[in-house]
């Protein structure tokens, strides 16, 4: 949803890199073939690595096949081949965009309100379709999506009530299989969901303070100034926290394909973009000029 | 189930190797890794399930060569979980109250936990404490901390409490992760480099 998943490629090998770009690629063709253009313009790679991750109990993986794309009209990209992991990727994509229109629909105020109803509104057909096909973690999501909401507009100063409730609606991306894996993939989403969240906060403090919009980080810390050194550790501890549950999850899940890309964002990434944002020094890639490369 | 794959070995790999392996996967899913993890039971298995495949091939070995090498010392296998097992003797106004609270917990009924609590009259700081292993099973963890806190200077004699803190603080026990240390790494680089330009800058002066 952030953008903040993703692979440190100088660890990469080249053949994980290029998997990754597969991935990407294939689930952007995955989202167009079932919904439309519109939802392949929100394509992340936090998306990306849940794709990497829900199909990584499978043993093999196909070879590649080449498509162009809007992107890339004039070269033909190899991408992943579609498999259910992709079409269960491309079905939440669409879920988690839509109620992200709706969190900032509920959220913002003037002009970037009036684009997130926009947003809203041409999303509204792909996010029912999404719905008929996945309609309990839908059910899920739109439940801690108003306990979210409700806790915003009550100012609550617990970071781990607000983010417990955002935690939940990542988490229930991950399908009911009834199984020892779903327990797994439920606590690694929940804290991915949790480790967003809250980085999310902390990266928006002097914003939100300028605006005078809710944050949880702020609101827990009594901050008076968009300084984090104070809280640096505190906050960094808690994070790690939730790096390290998602690591011990990690190592509970069966792998058949793609450990080592895997392992590489959760061990390695996650661990970068949390020091990058507590010291101001993240960079969101991605945009219109880096589209689909690391 | 085949230990050698279990174990991520093959049947040519050395008796130390294996070995090697072996410790190396004991560390990762010991139990005192995964307290108070609710996944706690599935590293169990794993756990059992790495020290069976190492006994088979060190049995197996040990019979072919007839050396006597046998299984060695294991981690974790029948070891009861360290402050996990909520229990302790209660007087005093709220005493049956934080009985069944503990029972709760241990059950991994944290709704009821967390309900009981709020009945309870008066917060003292075995409340807290309690009220932090429910926010710590959750993975709650700030509010786990701040509630071990309080009860740390309700009662700061009180070790159940400060070890409840530190293992909070530790990322678990021996062998727990620290994914920001080796993030952390760099920087302490990057500072040992700075010190040793400024060192340079200073003797070359000097000279």
């Amino acid at each position: 949803m952030f953008g903040f998943i993703r692979p440190v490629k100088p660890e990469l090998r080249v053949k994980e890199a290029d998997r990754f770009q597969q991935i990407y690629c294939g689930l952007c063709h995955a989202i167009r073939a079932r919904y439309g253009r519109f939802y392949t313009l929100f394509l992340s790679y936090d998306m990306t690595f849940f794709a990497l991750v829900v199909g990584c109990g499978e043993e093999d993986t196909a070879p590649p096949c080449r498509k162009r794309c809007d992107a890339h009209p004039l070269t033909r990209r190899p991408c992943a081949q579609t498999d259910a992991a992709l079409e269960l990727a491309a079905d939440v994509s669409v879920l988690l965009t839509y109620h992200k229109f709706r969190d900032s629909l509920a959220d913002e105020k003037g002009p970037k309100r009036a684009l997130a109803w926009l947003l809203c509104h041409l999303g509204r057909r792909g996010y029912e379709r999404a719905r008929a096909r996945l309609p309990e973690a839908d059910g899920e999501m739109v439940q801690a999506l108003d306990d979210l909401q409700q806790l915003e507009r009550a100012g609550c100063d617990s970071m781990d009530r607000a983010a417990d409730a955002s935690a939940r609606l990542t988490a229930a991306a991950v399908p009911h299989t009834g199984d020892a894996r779903e327990r797994v993939l439920r606590q690694m989403f929940y804290h991915i969901g949790r480790w967003i969240y809250l980085l999310d906060a902390a990266q928006d403090v002097a914003e939100d303070m300028e605006q005078d919009n809710y944050n949880p980080v702020v609101l827990r810390y009594g901050l008076r100034t968009p300084d984090l050194t104070e809280i640096k550790q505190p906050l960094e501890r808690t994070l790690e926290r939730s790096l390290a549950d998602i690591c011990m999850a990690y190592d509970l899940l069966d792998m058949g394909r793609d450990a080592d890309l895997i392992r590489n964002i959760i061990f390695l990434g996650m661990p970068l973009v949390t020091k990058q944002v507590l010291d101001g020094t993240y960079q969101t890639n991605g945009g219109w000029g880096k589209h689909g490369s690391l | 189930m085949d230990p050698y794959k279990v174990l991520g070995v093959t049947p040519q790999t050395s008796d130390d190797d294996v070995k090697r392996a072996y410790r190396e996967l004991a560390r990762k899913y010991h139990p005192d890794n995964y307290i108070n993890n609710p996944l706690a039971d599935l590293a169990e298995a794993r756990m059992k399930e790495i020290n069976e495949a190492y006994d088979m091939i060190m049995n197996e070995r040990a019979g072919k060569s007839s050396s006597g090498a046998s299984g060695g010392q294991q981690y974790g296998g029948q070891q009861q979980y360290g402050g996990s097992q909520q229990q302790r003797a209660y007087s005093g106004a709220n005493a049956s109250l934080y009985s069944q609270v503990r029972q709760a917990i241990n059950q991994g009924n944290l709704g009821m936990a967390e309900a009981l609590l709020q009945r309870a009259n008066g917060r003292d700081a075995e409340w807290f404490y309690l009220m932090g292993t429910v926010y710590y099973r959750k993975g709650w963890y700030d509010e786990a901390a701040r509630a071990y806190t309080q009860a740390c200077q309700m009662d700061p004699s009180n070790m159940e409490y400060r070890t409840a803190l530190n293992n909070l603080n530790m990322s678990g026990g021996y062998g727990g992760y620290r994914p920001m240390q080796e993030a952390n790494l760099c920087d302490f680089c990057v500072q040992l480099a700075v010190c040793n330009c400024c060192l340079n800058a200073c003797c070359n002066a000097g000279c």
